[in-house]
């Protein structure tokens, strides 16, 4: 089956005092996945279980993410969840203090509709008001 | 069916020292389109232009709003835009008056909606 993106959402979380990279990533999730809604769902009558997640998140040590934590707080669909490094540390040089910053993108897959859904024909203006 | 949406994206503007409602409402706007990036015409087989656009901004002086310079942000698409009371003032604080004008924050919600109906009905 075909499957076709329709959104990619970005988002950033830190974790400022524990280098923790994983609360880091919970939060740059949620900051991606609180910026849009997706009401296709009710719109369509598609499942939920159609969409499939797929979750990359960038910090300066993937292995510290633990992917499966990630995974367990995506409300919808079929999460899966990859760390690679990127993101961004910051360390003040006058305490030693390192912020964590995770960087987020969550691409929402789902099977390809053009087959099973047509537009209507544009409405006829009636009311004679300029467009 | 007639008219269906298939996803809201959300931001916030801000303008800090003008009290530019244009200016919040349009950085608004933008952080809600650039935070995501969308397929939804690509994903039913329909042209960009079939999108139908509806921009909600709220802010706390609705009226001060240019909505002819909002529309100039939408690459394509007929944006049909609608300006209500909401967003935030906060006020400057007494000890700190600067230009004496509040923190102007603008809400704004974008949905995609396209006319459609099932191919077999």
């Amino acid at each position: 089956m075909v499957e076709k993106r329709l959104i990619i959402e970005m988002g950033m979380g830190n974790d400022m005092y524990g280098q923790d990279y994983t609360k880091a990533a919970i939060r740059a999730v949620e900051s991606a996945i609180r910026r849009s809604s997706l009401p296709l769902f009710e719109g369509l009558g598609l499942s939920h279980d159609v969409m499939r997640v797929a979750v990359t998140i960038g910090v300066q040590d993937p292995a510290g993410v633990d992917t499966a934590a990630v995974a367990a707080t995506l409300p919808r669909g079929r999460a899966q969840v990859t760390a690679t490094p990127g993101g961004q540390n910051v360390t003040n040089p006058g305490t030693g203090q390192t912020i964590v910053i995770a960087t987020a993108a969550v691409e929402a897959f789902f099977p390809d509709q053009s087959e099973l859904w047509r537009l209507l024909p544009a409405p006829a203006k009636t009311d004679g008001a300029p467009g | 069916m007639t008219k269906t949406r298939i996803l809201t994206e959300f931001g916030i503007g801000s303008s800090l020292r003008r009290q530019d409602y244009t200016e919040a409402a349009a950085r608004a706007v933008r952080d809600a389109l650039w935070r995501n990036s969308i397929n939804a015409a690509e994903l039913f087989g329909f042209a960009k232009e079939d999108m139908i656009l509806d921009v909600e901004i709220g802010v706390h002086r609705p009226e001060a709003v240019d909505i002819a310079e909002i529309a100039k942000i939408f690459p394509y698409g007929q944006p049909t835009i609608t300006v209500t009371h909401g967003g935030l003032d906060i006020a400057r604080p007494e000890a700190n008056p600067g230009s004496g004008k509040p923190t102007v924050i603008a809400n704004a919600a974008i949905s995609v909606s396209f006319a459609m109906e099932p191919a077999d009905g």
